[in-house]
């Protein structure tokens, strides 16, 4: 009779831990999968900030210095998309990568309060189509992030919490996942003061 | 075999299968009463075996039977309940990644194209399509219903097959979807790991004795070699069992492959390209064991035996193309897809449609009834093709699919319109509101046809919203179909269909019940169907009456009905009606379908409005309308 119960709880506990095993798992590799939508919109911007820069020299010959740190910032934030997306679970990439962002949108703002000064520059038509596909994009980064944040949010709230957390080390998964926050309001706001 | 028969013969299998399994539990609880036995009477040598059963209380017997039969249920339902995540949860666990839908990769693109074409040609919302890293040539289907569907292809058929050969892979799978056949996998899957589950308790109490110095050992070394050998002999028939089904549905759906596409040189290539491959279709991963019978191809080389899932390559083949010279074909990586030319699939798909006349005949009224889970892929090429190079994109791009939705939801009427656009300018998510302004001019011109296709093909951008904006979604969709006050027959088809195919990922997969087999209990629920159907497109009361007289003979009731002109579309009834008739049989709910149809073309021509509640309807019931080749009027 004994042998029956504990037969019973062994396997009731083991499923319990299989299923746990298994979900950890899922939410992880969706929380991956999540990444690699926010992948595809930063390549994008990646793309088209050069053709942007490479249009605005053409009138802003004297905003070498500008031009330049856009373009380096823009190296920089591509470099940490490549490391993070070799790894959306480590969250020291992606928190590099979100200061990498930052910079790049501080820059990109510098930029735009520039070009202010350009009126002809702001009435070129390829100009024109390149700040609106900008704007786009970056509305999809932004709704891609935030789907990105709900699924670590997600996992990491099963993460810790209660039967979870006890196992959640010994199946692999030591610690949450990193949010990817970028700092770009702050940037923008910052942005006009450094330019007067 | 048309669908519904098909799906009738798929629910009698699952019918076959449980009471196969039940009897196999049965013989499993007897082979462990009797291990216990014969463990009883070696303990007690000096008393004979039938002695030492007679001196064992009865409750014994009882007791153990009631463990095992625990550990099993047990099992079976923890493994159900991981399952009920649906044809998603499978992929997962096979490792699939999902392919994105604005992906650039030309050809994951090609792939999903492929997959989208066969979707909207069987009248199906287009499932999430998930890539497996093996490079063996290989494919399924995995989900409850057609709603959390989803398609699972390995890097190698990508890279070894051709455009026509992935048609054939795919169409081969849709009509996995399309009867029934992946509910009957994932049943089999869970009473398959109840029982394989005895086998790993004995297997761990083998490892456990080992550090084990009890007096017991003994005892629970002979409990897990017996577990273990109860275990793995259950394994061992059920398996048996499991590949019989699948062979039977193999074959079935090599044929429907064939008729999907029109062709059979895609698929039987596809076949013999396996052959020729070094790997042919085998996975490495050690959890397809479990799903096995889902596949396109065998999962491990075995030859024919009682144990594959898959009938043997040479046969597949021979009964696709009786023609074929024995010769497998070599396998050689196929040159990368142009995205942008235009597939001579496309072009043929064309000309093929262009005969069609708008007049609908009396003729062709079964034909469309015959074509109900079959597919219509030339027309479903023309419908894409025909389709705005905007819309499209918008449709697959998660973040703008859902500017496509509100878009297709702003009235006609100025006023109205203007109400809408407002609220969608003060609630729709961030930098939504101009790609809405943007499509609204080009989302206004197109027909309810197109928007329907337009619909199935944004479902899978829909799925990869995360829960948090799946909900603002749907919230917002809701406040624009009661902006104006009512609910028209558009606004309920497309609410209709977002909500089966969304609710069914982000929630809990639907599933139908299917038992009720006479129409006269459902006769008032029929009565609204078709007098809605009947008031939809008609205009002329005498003509109305009409339409719903000969609808209403069509079904096999001995009740007579008239119809009632209804002062206007009721929706929630209309949806409480539906919700009965869900669980008609399926052969039942092919009689309700033919007076549908029956009904909408009684007066010789297809209103807009009747195309869209009958292909709301058959969403609902899980009776997935083709398009039709008649252009709706």
């Amino acid at each position: 009779m004994e042998m029956i119960i504990l037969l019973v709880i062994v396997a009731v506990l083991a499923f319990w831990l299989v299923a746990i095993y298994n979900k950890l798992v899922a939410l992880k590799n969706r929380q991956e999968n999540g990444f690699s939508q926010i992948e595809v919109q930063l390549k994008r911007r990646y793309d088209l900030i050069p053709n942007l820069v490479e249009t605005a020299k053409a009138y802003m010959a004297h905003e070498r210095e500008t031009l330049e740190s856009v373009i380096n910032a823009r190296n920089d934030a591509s470099a940490g998309l490549a490391a993070a997306a070799g790894d959306p679970s480590n969250g020291a990439a992606i928190q590099q990568l979100a200061g990498a962002e930052g910079i790049l949108g501080s820059a990109m703002s510098r930029l735009n309060v520039v070009m202010e000064a350009y009126p002809d520059l702001k009435a070129n038509q390829n100009m024109m189509q390149l700040t609106e596909e900008l704007t786009s994009t970056e509305n999809k980064v932004a709704f891609s992030r935030q789907a990105f944040n709900d699924q670590v949010t997600e996992y990491n709230t099963y993460r810790s919490s209660f039967p979870p957390v006890m196992v959640a080390a010994t199946f692999g998964h030591p610690s949450d996942a990193q949010l990817l926050e970028f700092e770009d309001s702050a940037a923008i706001q910052a942005a006009p003061k450094i330019s007067f | 075999m048309n669908f519904f028969q098909a799906q009738d013969q798929a629910k009698s299998k699952t019918k076959q299968l449980t009471f196969l399994f039940v009897a196999a539990l049965l013989s499993l609880l007897i082979m462990a009463n009797l291990l216990v036995a014969i463990m009883l009477s070696f303990e007690n040598p000096e008393t004979n075996f039938a002695q030492t059963i007679a001196r064992t209380p009865p409750e014994t017997w009882f007791f153990i039977s009631l463990g095992v039969g625990g550990v099993v249920a047990v099992a079976s339902i923890f493994k159900y309940l991981s399952l009920r995540g649906g044809g998603k949860a499978v992929a997962e666990s096979l490792g699939g990644i999902l392919i994105h839908q604005n992906t650039r990769n030309p050809q994951e693109r090609q792939l999903l194209n492929v997959v989208e074409e066969m979707a909207i040609a069987a009248g199906l919302s287009v499932p999430p399509v998930y890539l497996i890293r093996e490079n063996s040539i290989n494919a399924f289907a995995a989900g409850f219903s057609t709603n959390d569907a989803v398609i699972g292809i390995n890097q190698g058929t990508l890279d070894l097959l051709n455009r026509e050969e992935l048609q054939g892979v795919v169409a081969h799978e849709f009509s996995h979807i399309l009867n029934g056949d992946m509910r009957i996998n994932l049943r089999l899957m869970a009473l398959l790991h109840g029982i394989l589950f005895l086998g790993i308790i004995g297997g761990s109490f083998l490892r456990g004795s080992m550090f084990s110095r009890s007096k017991e050992r003994g005892g629970i070394i002979a409990l897990g070699i017996g577990l273990l050998i109860i275990g793995y002999g259950g394994t061992f028939f059920g398996n048996i069992i499991k590949a019989a089904v699948s062979r039977q549905r193999e074959f079935l759906a090599d044929a429907a492959a064939v008729q999907f596409t029109r062709s059979n040189t895609g698929i039987a290539n596809a076949l013999k390209k396996i052959g020729g491959h070094s790997v042919g279709s085998q996975i490495k991963n050690a959890q397809a064991e479990q799903s096995s019978h889902m596949f396109f191809g065998a999962i491990k080389p075995f030859a024919a035996n009682l144990m594959s899932t898959h009938p043997p390559l040479e046969k597949r083949i021979q009964a696709l193309d009786p023609n074929w010279s024995g010769k497998f074909a070599a396998t050689e990586s196929q040159p990368k897809p142009s995205s942008s030319a235009p597939s001579s699939a496309l072009a043929s798909g064309f000309s093929g449609s262009t005969g069609t006349s708008t007049q609908q005949t009396k003729a062709s009224q079964s034909e469309l009834l015959a074509s109900v889970g079959n597919a219509n892929l030339a027309q479903a090429q023309a419908l894409i093709h025909n389709s705005d190079e905007g819309l499209l994109s918008a449709a697959h791009d998660t973040f703008e699919a859902r500017a496509l939705i509100y878009a297709m939801l702003v009235a006609t009427d100025p006023e109205i319109a203007k109400q809408q656009l407002a609220l969608i300018d003060a609630n729709a998510e961030a930098g939504v509101p101009p790609h809405v302004h943007q499509l609204l001019p080009t989302v206004l011109k197109i027909d309810q046809e197109q928007k329907l296709t337009l619909l199935e093909m944004a479902v899978p951008s829909l799925k990869e919203l995360s829960a948090s904006q799946y909900k603002r979604f749907t919230g917002i969709t809701n406040q624009l179909i009661v902006a104006d006050q009512q609910v028209d027959i558009f606004e309920w088809v497309l609410h209709r269909i977002l909500t089966k195919e969304l609710y069914g990922h982000f929630v809990a997969p639907s599933r139908s019940g299917g038992n009720i087999s006479s129409l006269k209990r459902l006769a008032p629920e029929l009565h609204l169907l078709l007098s809605v159907i009947a008031a939809a497109g008609i205009a002329d009361s005498q003509a109305q009456t009409s339409a719903f007289d000969e609808g209403w003979d069509l079904l096999p009731i001995n009740k007579t009905k008239t119809f009632t002109k209804l002062e206007y579309f009721d929706y929630e009834a209309f949806n409480h009606a539906l919700g009965k008739l869900r669980d008609l049989k399926p052969q039942l709910k092919a009689s309700l379908m033919n007076a549908c149809i029956h009904t909408a073309l009684a007066d010789g021509t297809l209103a807009q409005n009747q195309f869209a509640l009958i292909k709301g309807v058959g969403a609902t019931l899980d009776c997935p309308l083709p398009p039709l080749g008649v252009n709706p009027q």
